[in-house]
């Protein structure tokens, strides 16, 4: 046992030694910058209300025609938008191209309950996206109160929500990304720090040493495991701070740690398998593609279950996260019997 | 010409014999089974968020079919134990949504609002006729300013009073259907006049009716785009779109069935292109760090072959891979093959550079694993994360990814533009070769030494030491494109504070990092000279720092030509790209800090570099707040 402890300091070291958890982190700091631009992008898009608290809009909505019309009380009661009324369209159009105003709205009267209306934007992409997310809001209940007027009631319209959107983009994407990027780094190291070995045939010099195969290989393996549960734990840190907490942590970290072990015990059979790098790294990056659609057939998946655990929802825990000891057990154990076979055969 | 078609020859032979026999076939089979995997998955609507939430539905509570709901049916006293006790994130008795007052409870009343809503309107589609349930119809036009129009001249542009139909043509007479009053309060209906204010009884599941009793049949001119985005809307099954259209001109929206222009194709674009052309250039990087490690480049080396034949030949193979991976890729996703090559290859040339360098700075894999994660990151997000607001945000255009959304929108892109996002990547491709093959010898190649000692030691290699003058303000020169993709990097940074910090503080730190990358830039390669002591007397190194603030500044203006035509000229970019309005100002403001950085290292040591750096800032930001004054205070 003292001998694997040598060799795991000895395989730590070497990682330390290479600034490679620094460069980890660096990639996770910028992950972060990522995830959070992604998520005010998603919010402006899907939730019109949020374009205001990422930039401040103060959008001038000049109307014309039937200037009473519900529909202009709607906007008017947005604080992000100005109604300027115009008796008509030509002075409208001077205001516009003035820049006096931003959008030009033509409603007509209803007719037989229909109103069909012009809306007239800026040709640039930029300021039309945005005319219209901003205008989507009190346009949806401008509609909404002509339906009430066509005798048409819709339900469950005063349920009061916040924007989910970027709530399950964090949840469902961001922080299963975070916490099995980790996983995907430890078996690549396993595949280098293998690989180096057999390239560089230092391996036959270890064998030379009172220590088996096993721990020589186990050393690397818990190597790449505990630095990937170094960087998981950060994480956790880290989103704690941004205000994202992350419940369950203790099954949160269990199952990363899980996956990661399991993806370093696929890459060392890869690794042996192929004893070269380039191969070993190939195959190890399809195979992870392979695992990902597989594990998804599971249910539930490991993306599913982290969401979960993450989000704090009750019918997940540690029986689920045990869950994952099974395929972890299995190619471990398909590693100590055919580890050595692999060793001695030719690439 | 034959010895690059050699070496690449070599390339192509050595990249085969790697995959031959036994490994061939566990390859092919192993990604024949991963791409099928994946397609199966793919067309099974993959849900990530299965069972997210837990909703409580009491028994005459409605029925809901999403897979991110977990449904518990409960009796409203168990509902409300089980809501209280967070075992479940929401209630529905009958039409009513109980929640809590927590986050979790919200968001989930946020998602069923949702989901709720659609399945509402695909009622009421199903109920009432589209004149009754779609009573909002907005035809959208879009108009060009005055000030565009002379520049595009486009003279002939409609007014509106053309644009409008004769029945749109504005009435306020008393209206036959809704009379209002006036104001800001909301309108409060006074006297429904038409008859189809008493509708018909809605008929829970009947099919539409032909006619609704209550409504004139007549067909209305938008009801066939109701229609059609109603098809949409009822076909969306979340699975994302590949082509994300927003309203185009003349065409109507429905506000309750408008899409939002979900950026999701500039995520799978990235996926599609990007991710292969990584796949490739790994094969690249291990090939060129093997033969460096058991020093087969050595051999070449020795051969009467030019480092530059070498690493193009060795490059050749990979890079015909990705073309055509490319052209694959776009004959796939029935796009445009022209404009996708000129669109891409600048970004593959970008991915290839950064491969390059980490495969000549570093000797272990281990190393070079965490480079290339690094590098994968690093580029998905520069060209992803701007390119998130194409169409939105002028600024999306410093990446290119933002050109191939356009291209599939089928919306166009002119010249400025396509050089702004692309100039940046070629002229990186351009440096890395020309630093690549100066410091492609052995000593250098098969050296142990740290990062910055390399990257200092690729630097010194660089320059031409003759001519120090040229050396010093094209290394100003061509850094820039690092420079620039710095500071637009710190901008993605800055965003991610900015959700706790305000706009100042947020605009500070772009400001900031900006300011220290421009003047890291501008003295390295003085300080390298220094370190190496080629140049020792005062007088040398403030000639240098006027050459490299000349250099910087040529840059920087043909950048800032080039984005101040693609972007709106506004505070940000005046301070990035530091605008003055005579080149006078700016010029002595580079040559000034410059030479604050170069001559407090050169007096006190090397140690004293972050220190020089930070005096040198200090100068340039006051410099800089002093141009935008106006727009401060």
């Amino acid at each position: 046992m003292n001998a694997f402890f040598v060799l795991l300091r000895k395989e730590l070291k070497s990682i330390r030694k290479e600034k490679t958890i620094v460069f980890a982190i660096l990639i996770q700091l910028f992950i972060a910058s990522f995830s959070s631009m992604m998520l005010a992008g998603m919010m402006s898009f899907y939730d019109p209300t949020t374009i205001s608290d990422n930039s401040p809009i103060n959008l001038k909505v000049g109307v014309v025609g039937h200037t009473s019309s519900p529909i202009v009380h709607f906007i008017e009661r947005e604080n992000s938008l100005t109604v300027v009324r115009f008796g008509d369209i030509d002075s409208a159009q001077d205001a516009f191209q003035s820049s006096k105003i931003d959008v030009v709205m033509s409603i007509p009267q209803a007719n037989a309950g229909i109103v069909d209306m012009d809306l007239f934007l800026p040709e640039s992409d930029t300021q039309s996206t945005i005319a219209l997310m901003a205008l989507n809001d009190p346009l949806k209940e401008a509609e909404n109160y002509l339906r009430r007027m066509n005798g048409i009631e819709m339900n469950y319209t005063d349920i009061e929500g916040k924007s989910h959107t970027s709530y399950e983009f964090l949840y469902s994407i961001i922080i299963p990304l975070l916490m099995f990027f980790p996983a995907l780094i430890a078996g690549s190291i396993v595949i280098d720090t293998i690989s180096e070995e057999l390239e560089h045939k230092t391996l036959d010099t270890l064998w030379a040493a009172p220590v088996s195969l096993h721990q020589i290989f186990s050393s690397k393996i818990f190597a790449a495991i505990l630095t990937a549960f170094v960087q998981c734990v950060l994480w956790i840190i880290l989103l704690q701070w941004n205000a994202f907490p992350v419940e369950n942590f203790l099954n949160v970290l269990a199952l990363s740690v899980i996956i990661a072990a399991t993806l370093a015990c696929i890459a060392a059979l890869i690794g042996l398998y192929f004893k070269d790098r380039e191969r070993a790294q190939f195959v190890y990056s399809i195979a992870l593609l392979l695992t990902a659609g597989l594990s998804y057939l599971l249910d539930p998946s490991p993306f599913n279950l982290i969401t979960r655990l993450a989000m704090g929802n009750q019918n997940v825990g540690i029986l689920e996260v045990s869950f994952y000891l099974i395929p972890f057990t299995i190619i471990g154990m398909v590693f100590v019997l055919i580890a050595k076979k692999l060793t001695s055969a030719k690439a | 010409m034959s010895n690059i078609l050699t070496i690449s020859k070599r390339e192509i032979t050595r990249l085969r014999s790697r995959f031959k026999g036994r490994s061939r076939l566990f390859v092919i089979g192993i990604f024949a089974v991963a791409v099928m995997l994946s397609f199966v998955i793919y067309h099974q609507d993959p849900v990530i968020s299965k069972s997210i939430y837990n909703i409580g539905v009491s028994s005459n509570g409605p029925a809901i079919v999403d897979e991110r709901f977990n449904i518990v049916p409960l009796d409203p006293v168990s509902g409300l134990v089980e809501l209280g006790n967070k075992e479940i994130d929401l209630y529905i008795h009958g039409d009513q949504v109980i929640s809590r007052n927590d986050d979790r409870s919200r968001y989930a009343a946020g998602a069923l609002n949702q989901y709720l809503e659609k399945q509402e309107l695909i009622r009421i589609s199903h109920e009432y006729d589209i004149d009754q349930a779609f009573p909002l119809r907005i035809e959208i036009h879009h108009l060009a300013k005055d000030s565009e129009t002379e520049q595009k001249s486009t003279d002939n542009q409609p007014s509106l009073s053309e644009i409008l139909e004769p029945a749109d043509e504005p009435t306020d007479s008393s209206s036959p259907f809704l009379v209002v009053t006036p104001g800001p309060e909301p309108p409060i209906i006074t006297a429904p006049i038409s008859p189809q204010t008493e509708p018909p009884e809605p008929i829970p599941n009947a099919p539409t009716p032909e006619v609704a009793p209550s409504i004139i049949p007549t067909e209305s001119l938008s009801d066939s785009a109701v229609r059609e985005r109603l098809e949409d809307f009822k076909n969306d099954n979340g699975r994302p779109e590949f082509k994300a259209e927003f309203a185009a001109d003349d065409e109507i929206i429905i506000p309750s069935l408008l899409k939002p222009p979900i950026p999701v194709s500039q995520v799978m674009l990235a996926f599609f292109y990007v991710v292969p052309i990584f796949f490739v250039s790994i094969f690249f990087t291990s090939s060129f760090m093997e033969e460096k490690t058991n020093r087969k480049l050595i051999i070449l080396m020795s051969a009467p072959i030019t480092p530059f034949q070498i690493i193009v030949g060795k490059i050749l193979p990979y890079v015909v891979y990705s073309i055509l991976a490319i052209i694959i890729i776009t004959l796939i996703l029935g796009g445009n093959v022209f404009l996708a090559l000129a669109i891409f290859i600048p970004i593959m040339l970008f991915i290839f550079s950064i491969y390059l360098m980490v495969a000549l700075l570093y000797r272990t894999f281990k190393d070079q694993t965490f480079f290339s994660m690094m590098a994968v990151w690093i580029v998905t997000a520069f060209l992803v994360a701007p390119a998130m607001f194409t169409g939105v945000n002028d600024l999306s255009y410093i990446s290119p990814l933002t050109l191939a959304v356009l291209m599939y929108r089928g919306e166009s892109f002119d010249l400025t533009q396509y050089l702004l996002s692309t100039i940046p990547m070629y002229l990186a491709f351009i440096v890395t070769m020309f630093v690549a093959t100066r410091i492609f010898n052995e000593e250098y190649l098969m050296g142990f030494r740290p990062l910055y000692r390399k990257l200092s030691e690729a630097i010194y290699l660089v320059m031409d030491k003759a001519h120090l003058n040229l050396s010093v303000l094209s290394m100003s020169l061509f850094l820039i494109p690092i420079a620039f993709m710095v500071q637009s990097a710190s901008l993605v940074l800055a965003y991610n504070l900015s959700t706790n910090l305000s706009t100042i503080t947020t605009l500070g730190i772009i400001f900031v990092i900006c300011i220290i990358t421009e003047e890291i830039v501008k003295s390295v390669a003085i300080i390298v000279l220094l370190q190496n002591r080629i140049i020792t007397s005062l007088t040398s190194v403030i000639k240098l720092s006027f050459m490299a603030g000349l250099g910087f500044l040529i840059g920087e203006k043909l950048l800032l030509f080039l984005a101040l035509r693609v972007m709106s000229e506004s505070i940000f970019t005046e301070a990035l790209f530091s605008s003055g309005v005579f080149l006078i100002f700016p010029l002595l403001m580079h040559f000034v800090t410059t030479s604050i950085v170069c001559l407090i290292t050169a007096r006190f040591g090397l140690r004293f570099y972050p220190l020089a750096i930070l005096a040198g800032s200090v100068v340039h930001t006051l410099y800089n707040l002093y141009i935008i004054r106006e727009a401060i205070f």
